[in-house]
């Protein structure tokens, strides 16, 4: 099972040099006239919009009805400027028949100034004419909220806003079609309410922690219904604005070492009235919900070691490391409690055996398995909106090739360069992927690295240490024996 | 043929290449042990720079790494000393950051990736490393046993007067001045035996180090002209001290003259008088010695006293009217200090308020120096006996450096040196005399002088009266008792000196540790965790007031603009924070405005009962503030009636209305049941009420509540003055003046 499934991703690997020229072409502009043809009919659409983490997560179940006269391939999907800078992880999936795998998607601008822009996705198999498809849409939106009111106490809960169309954004005619959100508790004090169709007088209806608009009727292509929703969230809004991940390989050592430094804003509600470390330390006592960022937790792979947890100005020891056969728990603490529009950066690391994440192929081919994420695990969920994974392989590594089911849309570059530390001549074969707006949902996704190192490159450090000391001293014995005095007596 | 190769076989242990082989194992070893011995701190906590001066050095050295060295030349400073800005290139030693700069680069051209912070902290230990290695070297000048030098190399390395400034993490400039210093002090040495101008080029060229690298620099500056001066009293006046003499002034000089924050002192000021006058000085001996050599006897004597007369007079007259025309400048405040050990008390309030300007107390020289230090005067007395040039200059050395370590704490320092070189000559002395396994017989010798003749073997039953008469220790057990002792002695020194780098000098006093119940560590991290805050959560350029001791650790871990730190150039700047701390809110608030201050950060033990707060800093503060505005501050009004200083209810209502009264109290009491608040540091309770504030915000306080940071309040929106604002907010009515109400009239249509 294990191998079958190093050996499929081996087979979808991808050179790095088509990558990038893919990640170039990600975003395709369009001539500012293109409207995307009125080829397709959406039958029926069942939109959820999850509110339940810090980070909003969109699904789109729509049956797709080719209503042109030729087959089409192409189906475009709507945002607004501001909504695909926070855009990521778009993946598409064909509802009816798993095995057909993840769809292309892509951005295609029609006009950097314009505010319209679209989603391209590319069906596996163009649709006949008058044919249906099921098709999932799963895309996350950072950055989403509005904290109301944008500034609270301390010991106040902490409520947040969203606001959506009620009818999906589409370039397509909808015959029917309904909106589902998704809230992290019952408390939902105030959303929009929308004359009701059919049997039902008003929209939404609430069950529980759910709101549902609709089903609504057949609205024209790009029809909206502007709402907002306003919801209780007394937990901290992570936002990563930017992760640094290093995968450091060593096979002398025979170990992996990784560190990641994370630059961390809570974007929730700021503080009405300055820190109260009185409060702050009454309310400790019973450990009530706070919208404050108190701990951290990072549930690392089994078998990691030594992990560190700095920041700029030195160790943090308010650290905990849980390691047994069943868990490796990292749970570190802020060196300050983070509330709304606090800031803090940290570093932390860890080490542990090559051998849970390296094979040998065959001779000098290497196989890399490393999750692409491994970022806390937060009830509330993390956002990530700028993530670089740099996977340092050893000295004289050559023909790197990664693979990687991180969705490919969010991938925004992916480079070798050269990484000089320790000693080296030559410096290692670093493999640097940039990714945006990722969240916490594709922490287990993998990273698949493979590449050769030739005997020669794995010997060439000792050989040129060797030779370098015994460059010196020879140079030191003839020095020593030369005579420099002017008259030797 | 056959006595050869015995003899060959006889001296293996003692050749000379295994002698060689043995001594840099052992020196190898006597480094690593130094090197060890100070990485208490590191061990424990982390690699952490300590304290408060290291924190600037830090601060530099990362400024050099990122910018190059000419930009670090021309520093400009605006992060500090707000508005006033500080001149940093010019007005530091540059020697330490440049060393840790070179090393840094160093290991990257190797690529080694090190990061700077990690050399700064080991910088002081690994320099302790060379210092021992320099110990060796001078001690070997004085004395040709050359187990003295490995034993001074050993208290080198370990004697807790040098540790106290060099454990890792204490990156100042004494890490690496006292290397330099022994180091110079050799090469002087080697300089004036051989009279070298050789030694005396690389003597001054370490001495340019030196004075690059710490203000202790004048140390030298004076010893060695009062080493010659010494010499020339004692009639010993010679070539080889006037080469090796004038060849480290001239160098020397022009080599300090580099530096930009030394520039012109050593030709202006009285410190480095003395040098210049011996040159001068020497010079004419020079010149006398040559005249003596070329004119009649008689006619000499009177030119002498005629030349030397004139000489000195116009010497004098010129330094008196050089001094009082104000091209010399007069000895500065610290000298001052280092004569009469109560005049920075009286005159330099800013001086005295540093705990390691204080005179020494007595048991600090066995705590810091241990059995060391009864050894010195034995040490000094050997080199009196043989006194050569260079042991004149231990005996110099020995009286000038006690003097100046009983003056102030911190010299301790420079007088290590020569402690540690003086009992090595001590106890190697006693262990070469007890230490030789056989007891001397007349046989023995005989065979002896015939060794030492080098001749072959002697016919037995030579002239006793011809052989010199032989003084020895015959008993087994007066060596044994003799050795052992020493032995235990020198153990327990080891011990001693473990002991007290464990507990007295490797905190970081950054971080602070304490004692779970279940007896495992705890740190106290309140100072990282409050810089951290600054750093992270306010603006780029938000000005941060505090007393000057957290000025350097504001600027290096927050990275914050400060009004004052601890480069205390700007006695008038400091006495203006003093003022705003010491004062009432409605005088402190304009001064804090017109400062730009944003925050301002205090430091409260009571809480924790952590003592070195800035309530028991607080008279500092008031005395220095009242040195500038005496109408203003009085140092008295902050005393109850009788005397005492409190800070209960009896406390005076200077005290509890001063601002730093009130923001080190300030919401204290709402931690603890009504009346019960407790001030752990003082060991009192406190007022039930505690202390309002009007034109601060507590803005963070830190978990153990050490640091406690406020916010200056913005102008209020409607233009009413602070005090009556919060005291709307508070529901408290502003009382009215009560209008005269005129008698009720009958309303009439």
């Amino acid at each position: 099972m294990k191998t079958s499934a190093v050996f499929s991703a081996v087979l979808s690997f991808v050179t790095l040099a088509s990558t990038s020229s893919a990640a170039s072409s990600s975003r395709t502009d369009l001539p500012s006239t293109f409207t995307p043809p009125q080829v397709f009919k959406n039958a029926n659409l069942v939109h959820v919009i999850s509110l339940e983490k810090n980070y909003v997560k969109e699904n789109i179940n729509v049956v797709i009805e080719n209503i042109d006269k030729a087959p089409q391939q192409d189906y475009f999907l709507p945002f607004t400027a501001d909504q695909i800078s926070r855009l990521g992880g778009v993946e598409v999936k064909d509802r009816k028949d798993a095995s057909a795998g993840p769809f292309g998607a892509e951005v295609v601008g029609v006009d950097p100034k314009s505010d319209l822009q679209y989603l391209r996705i590319r069906l596996p198999t163009p649709l006949k004419p008058s044919a249906q498809q099921t098709i999932g849409i799963t895309f996350y939106f950072l950055k989403a909220y509005n904290p109301l009111p944008a500034s609270i106490k301390q010991e106040d809960t902490q409520f947040l806003s969203y606001s959506f169309s009620a009818y999906c954004p589409s370039v397509y005619t909808t015959s029917k079609q309904k909106t589902e959100v998704k809230f992290p508790s019952a408390t939902v004090p105030d959303f929009t309410k929308l004359p009701g169709s059919g049997e039902v007088k008003e929209f939404p209806q609430k069950q529980g922690s759910k709101l549902t608009y609709g089903p609504f009727d057949e609205k024209p292509a790009g029809a909206l219904e502007p709402v907002q929703v306003r919801f209780e969230f007394n937990k901290p809004v992570t936002h990563v604005a930017r992760l640094e991940r290093d995968i450091e390989i060593s096979h002398w050592g025979g170990n992996v070492a990784f560190e990641e430094r994370y630059t961390m804003f809570h974007r929730g509600a700021n503080l009405s009235s300055l820190f109260n470390r009185v409060k702050w330390a009454q309310s400790q006592y019973y450990q009530p919900a706070t919208h404050a960022l108190k701990e951290i937790k990072f549930p690392l792979r089994i078998g990691s070691a030594d992990p560190y947890y700095t920041d700029v100005i030195g160790n943090v020891s308010t650290s905990r490391f849980r390691s047994n056969k069943r868990e490796a728990l990292l749970e570190i603490k802020p060196r300050y409690p983070l509330f709304g529009g606090w800031k803090y950066p940290f570093t932390i690391g860890w080490n542990s055996d090559a051998k849970n994440f390296l094979r040998t192929l065959s001779g000098n081919a290497y196989i890399l398995n490393v999750p692409f994420l491994e970022g806390p695990k937060q009830p509330e969920g993390v956002e990530y909106e700028q993530v670089e994974v740099r996977v340092i392989l050893p000295e004289g590594a050559e023909n790197v090739k990664y693979s990687t089911t991180v969705p490919v849309s969010s991938i925004t570059d992916a480079d070798v360069v050269i990484h000089k530390t320790f000693l080296d001549t030559i410096g290692r074969t670093a493999l640097v992927i940039k990714a945006r707006n990722l969240v916490d949902d594709f922490r287990e996704r993998e990273l698949v690295v493979s590449y050769e190192v030739p005997l020669l490159a794995s010997l060439r450090k000792p050989l040129i240490i060797f030779g370098s000391a015994v460059a010196l001293f020879v140079a030191t014995y003839i020095l020593g024996s030369l005579d420099f005095r002017f008259s030797s007596k | 043929m056959s006595v050869d190769s015995l003899q060959t076989l006889a001296n293996v242990g003692k050749g000379e290449s295994t002698r060689t082989t043995l001594r840099v194992v052992i020196l190898f070893l006597i480094a690593g042990a130094a090197i060890a011995s100070r990485l208490f701190s590191v061990i424990r906590f982390e690699s952490i720079i300590h304290e408060f001066d290291p924190w600037f050095n830090f601060r530099a050295t990362k400024y050099l790494v990122a910018n190059g060295f000419y930009n670090f030349w021309d520093w400009f400073d605006d992060r500090t000393w707000h508005p006033l800005g500080r001149v940093t290139g010019g007005t530091l030693y540059p020697g330490l950051m440049v060393t840790s700069g070179i090393i840094y680069h160093a290991l990257r051209t190797l690529t080694i990736p090190v990061d700077i912070r990690n050399i700064c902290v080991l910088l002081a230990p690994a320099f302790s490393g060379l210092t021992a290695f320099a110990a060796y070297l001078l001690t070997n000048e004085m004395t040709p046993s050359s187990s003295a030098g490995l034993l001074a190399a050993v208290f080198m390395g370990i004697a807790p007067g040098y540790i106290s400034r060099s454990v890792a993490g204490s990156y100042d400039n004494e890490a690496i001045a006292i290397f330099l210093l022994v180091f110079t002090f050799y090469l002087w040495i080697k300089a004036l035996k051989q009279g070298s101008m050789l030694w005396g080029a690389l003597c001054a060229l370490f001495y340019g180090y030196m004075v690059a690298s710490w203000g202790g620099y004048a140390f030298i500056t004076c010893l060695l002209p009062l080493h010659a001066f010494v010499l020339i009293c004692m009639g010993r006046y010679s070539t080889r001290l006037y080469v090796a003499y004038t060849t480290w002034y001239a160098l020397g000089t022009l080599a300090s003259m580099q530096i930009p924050f030394v520039g012109f002192l050593p030709v202006k000021t009285s410190e480095h008088m003395p040098a210049l006058g011996i040159f001068g000085f020497l010079q004419l001996l020079a010149f006398l010695d040559y005249v003596r050599s070329a004119i009649p006897k008689g006619q000499y004597q009177t030119f002498l006293w005629l030349f030397a007369g004139g000489t000195f007079g116009i010497g004098l007259a010129a330094l008196v009217v050089a001094t009082s025309a104000g091209i010399i400048a007069p000895w500065g405040g610290r000298f001052y200090s280092l004569w009469d050990t109560s005049y920075a008390k009286i005159h330099i309030p800013i001086i005295a308020s540093v705990s390691e300007h204080q005179p020494t107390a007595w048991p600090a020289f066995f705590f810091d120096l241990n059995m060391l230090i009864w050894l010195l005067p034995a040490g000094v007395y050997l080199c009196f006996q043989q006194l050569a040039d260079e042991h004149v200059f231990i005996v110099v050395y020995a009286l000038f450096g006690s003097y100046f370590a009983g003056v102030m704490v911190r010299l301790m320092l420079t007088l290590t040196p020569v402690v540690c070189v003086a009992a090595a000559i001590a106890i190697s002395n006693v262990l070469d005399t007890y230490l030789s396994a056989k007891s001397p017989k007349p046989e023995d010798r005989l065979s002896d002088e015939a060794t030492d003749a080098a001749v072959k073997k002697a016919p037995k039953g030579g002239l006793k009266s011809t052989s010199k008469p032989f003084v020895g220790v015959y008993s087994i057990f007066s060596k044994g008792a003799v050795v052992g002792a020493m032995t235990i002695y020198l153990l327990l020194f080891v011990l001693h000196c473990t002991w007290v780098t464990s507990n007295a000098y490797s905190s970081p006093s950054v971080v602070l540790a304490s004692r779970l119940a279940d007896g495992s560590q705890h740190i106290i991290d309140d100072y990282r965790e409050a810089y951290q805050w600054l750093r992270q959560n306010t603006r780029d350029d938000a000005k941060i007031m505090s007393w000057w001791d957290y000025g350097y650790q504001i600027g290096g871990m927050a990275d914050r603009p400060t009004l004052v730190d601890n480069n205390t150039w700007n006695n008038t700047h400091i006495a203006t924070v003093g003022k705003a701390m010491s004062s009432r809110e409605e005088v402190s608030y304009p001064i804090m405005r017109q400062h730009e201050v944003d925050y301002v950060l205090v430091v409260f033990g009571g809480l924790l009962g952590y003592s070195g707060d800035d309530i028991n800093k607080f008279l500092w503060m008031v005395r220095i503030a009242e040195g500038i505005w005496p109408e203003e501050v009085s140092e008295r009004a902050f005393f109850t009636p009788r005397g005492e200083y409190r800070v209960d209810d009896e406390a005076s209502d200077t005290m509890k209305n001063s601002l730093m009264y009130k923001m080190s109290y300030y919401n204290y009491n709402t931690l603890f049941p009504p009346g019960q608040a407790q001030d752990r540091v003082r060991g009192t309770r406190l007022p039930e009420v505690g202390p309002t504030l009007d034109v601060l915000d507590e803005a963070f306080t830190s978990e153990n509540w050490i640091i406690r940071i406020y916010k200056v309040k913005d102008l209020d929106n409607v233009g009413r003055d602070h005090a009556s604002a919060s005291a709307f907010d508070r529901g408290i009515k502003k009382k009215k003046a009560t209008k005269k109400r005129g008698p009720r009239v009958l309303r009439v249509d």
